[in-house]
């Protein structure tokens, strides 16, 4: 083993026990993946990548396993449904990693300079069948980071599908934080106005109660279906 | 260009390949990549194949086994649980329908 070899090895090991993996784990791994190395004749760097990026992977993929702290972004937006796995998609590809989807439906995400990597997001429809998606995606390396509704969102660093892929430059935090489209604003618009239209008839008198109600129930149920449809019809199987 | 191409394909099947190298017995990650690069699948990193192998093992469908060496550092063997069967199976299943379509459509437009 050279002088880089034992650096980075010594790297991966001090970034797995950040991580907390158990100093036996952390040590069988860097024995094996020695003896990896002895095999193919390659450099680490050039085999496994980034010795941080790497550990993270390694490490339940927690990318913030070194510098300080305080060194993490943190930035929450939020897309409708027309424009969040396209932005999802960008966001991923600077560094963002969703962390959870707040009680607004914001994704809240956190990027780490220097250790911070590519991430790949999907969006699945989870009501009632929670257990067969997690099932299907779970070995696949896709892991949940928030639910709004009655879909999902899951995310997978790209090194898992692409090979090693830390970030060296970060682009600056986006300014926007609000991507709602126009689809988007009519509907809720739309709907806004049909509620409003409702109560105004009904606190006037001129309609009953007796249909103000079943009428707002009814448009919530229909909302709820056509935004569920919307996005059924939306979401591609081979994403 | 067909670099991405292939990585792209590899993307949705590489964890069955992975178990697919372990339907025989017990193997290491070096015997693995050795394996998949036999196959035609290309050479396959260290840092795509051992997150792959992490995974796989968190989720119950193989299990690793570290052994040390009387000479030089000791491996860690990975070997396939009945979940991890049972998981290849469904799945390849899955993948070679997806495949026949894939390569119907191809004949129909033409390609030999």
């Amino acid at each position: 083993m050279t002088t880089d070899d034992t650096g980075y090895f010594e790297e991966l090991a001090s970034a797995l026990r950040a991580a907390q993996v158990p100093e036996e784990q952390t040590a069988a791994t860097v024995a094996d993946l020695t003896a990896y190395l002895a095999e193919t004749g390659t450099a680490p760097e050039e085999e496994f990548g980034p010795a941080a990026a790497f550990a993270a992977q390694l490490g339940a993929a927690a990318p913030a396993v070194t510098g300080p702290p305080g060194e993490a972004e943190t930035w929450t937006w939020t897309a409708d449904i027309y424009n969040d796995r396209r932005l999802l998609a960008v966001h991923g590809d600077h560094g963002w990693e969703v962390e959870r989807l707040d009680a607004l439906g914001r994704f809240v995400c956190r990027r780490t300079p220097r250790t911070a990597l590519r991430w790949e997001y999907r969006r699945e429809i989870v009501g009632g069948r929670r257990e067969e998606v997690l099932g299907r995606l779970v070995p696949e390396g896709w892991e949940p980071c928030g639910e709004w509704f009655f879909y999902a969102y899951f995310k997978r660093p790209k090194a898992a599908s692409a090979g090693p892929a830390a970030l060296d430059t970060l682009p600056a935090r986006p300014v926007r934080s609000w991507y709602i489209g126009v689809k988007g604003w009519t509907v809720s618009a739309g709907w806004l106005v049909a509620v409003v239209l409702i109560l105004v008839a009904y606190y006037s008198r001129h309609v009953d109660f007796a249909i103000a109600f079943p009428v707002l129930l009814a448009g919530t149920f229909g909302m709820t279906y056509w935004v569920r449809r919307t996005v059924a019809r939306s979401s591609d199987p081979a994403t | 260009m067909a670099a991405d191409r292939r990585s792209s394909w590899l993307k949705g099947v590489l964890d069955l390949l992975v178990l697919s190298c372990l339907t025989a017995g017990e193997s290491y990650g070096y015997e693995i990549s050795r394996a998949l690069a036999e196959a035609g699948l290309g050479q396959i990193k260290g840092g795509t194949l051992y997150p792959v192998l992490n995974r796989l093992e968190q989720a119950g469908l193989v299990v690793g086994e570290f052994r040390a060496a009387e000479r030089g550092p000791g491996r860690r063997y990975y070997r396939l649980t009945d979940k991890g069967r049972e998981h290849l199976g469904a799945e390849s299943g899955a993948w070679l329908d997806f495949h026949t379509a894939v390569r119907n459509k191809l004949s129909a437009g033409g390609t030999p």
